[in-house]
């Protein structure tokens, strides 16, 4: 049977009809993975980034990362969607705060962009995480997006580890190296 | 019992410890001009960048050079100054020296045991399933080796993230208890 326009992926019923599944498919190999390389052909041709640059490698990178599970350093469709759907959420966000559409936001609104996000963070870890993505004063969406992506790895892997809910984790030395590595 | 003391070894501050002697001031002055391409008496990331090889054919680890430009730049003006310069040659000799003295197949790349040799000689005392992470965390050439330029970087964050730990495990009992904004604070900055 054959399904058009998919070439080579999986085949059960419904998922070729998710227009998603065509920018993946574009890129994916047999093996139905892409990698950070794949996943930024992908999301540029998607146009995802709308009227902003594509995303550098390294912010790919971090995307696979945060996904990557089983640790093979590719991500499957379900993955890839995920994804997708959590990356248009920042990038309303970002729309919401960049008012003169100049493709970059000041660290005030990156503050009350996370805010609105849900991260409940104290002003001077706002304000280091301000310093460490800006360049000349100002965030670019790209670098809006690493931090997105990289504050929500490591609150996955800091949860991950507070089994108790206590908002609280003991780590041993070479648990904590391993944990942040690994993010 | 701490599980992670060290002694101060390569990158343990602005340099290996033991290091490769500065050698006379005009040599380094002609490096410094033919690296500062355009000649604004400052060498920039992407100069630096240009004239430093990892031995890959492929470009040097950008991060890296951000890495070492900041260590070194005083004046926060991305880039460093003749004086200032003297210093990051020196580092950068002396990890060459590091990396040739622990690559002993001499294959232009550290495979996981020389890399065990490596950290073990600064001090270190890691988990050998570390030493899987660290490599699949840095190494850009996908071959599970890591090269010149993903080396330094690696040892580098290992380096900042055991400062900060430490900073932190004030009873020095190898244990740390943090809370999620502690942990992203410190974290934050150097991943």
């Amino acid at each position: 049977m054959q399904y058009g326009g998919a070439p080579g992926g999986p085949t059960f019923p419904g998922q070729t009809q998710d227009p998603l599944y065509g920018y993946f498919a574009a890129v994916a190999g047999q093996d139905g993975q892409i990698d950070a390389d794949e996943l930024q052909r992908c999301l540029t041709q998607s146009g995802i980034a709308g009227g902003y640059k594509p995303f550098n490698l390294e912010t790919c990178r971090l995307m696979v990362s945060m996904l990557d599970r089983d640790r093979s350093g590719t991500m499957g469709f379900n993955e890839f969607k995920e994804l997708w759907s959590v990356l248009n959420g920042w990038r309303q966000h970002f729309i919401s705060f960049d008012s003169d559409r100049s493709g970059t936001v000041d660290p005030q609104e990156l503050q009350k962009a996370l805010t609105t996000m849900g991260f409940r963070l104290n002003p001077q870890t706002v304000n280091s995480i301000a310093k460490r993505y800006s360049t000349s004063g100002k965030i670019t969406f790209d670098d809006y997006i690493a931090c997105c992506v990289k504050l929500r790895a490591l609150t996955d892997s800091f949860r991950r580890r507070d089994t108790g809910q206590q908002g609280m984790v003991n780590f041993s030395y070479d648990d904590f190296i391993q944990c942040v590595m690994t993010v | 019992m701490a599980a992670y003391s060290y002694r101060p070894g390569p990158g343990s501050g602005p340099g290996p410890a033991a290091g490769a002697a500065l050698p006379d001031q005009s040599f380094l002055w002609n490096v410094f001009q033919r690296v500062d391409k355009d000649r604004s008496g400052v060498i920039s990331d992407s100069e630096l960048q240009q004239a430093l090889s990892n031995g890959t054919w492929t470009p040097f680890n950008p991060v890296t050079v951000r890495s070492i430009i900041s260590m070194f730049d005083r004046e926060n003006k991305a880039g460093v100054n003749f004086s200032e310069f003297t210093g990051v040659w020196k580092y950068i000799t002396d990890w060459q020296n590091v990396f040739r003295t622990y690559d002993r197949d001499n294959s232009g790349m550290i495979d996981k045991n020389e890399l065990k040799q490596a950290l073990s000689g600064f001090g270190y005392r890691l988990s050998d399933q570390f030493h899987d992470i660290l490599i699949r965390k840095f190494d850009r050439q996908g071959r599970g080796q890591i090269a010149f330029d993903d080396f330094i970087q690696g040892c580098i964050v290992l380096q900042r993230l055991t400062d900060i730990f430490r900073r932190y495990d004030t009873d020095q009992d190898g244990w740390i208890q943090v809370s999620y904004e502690q942990y992203l604070s410190m974290v934050f900055s150097i991943v």
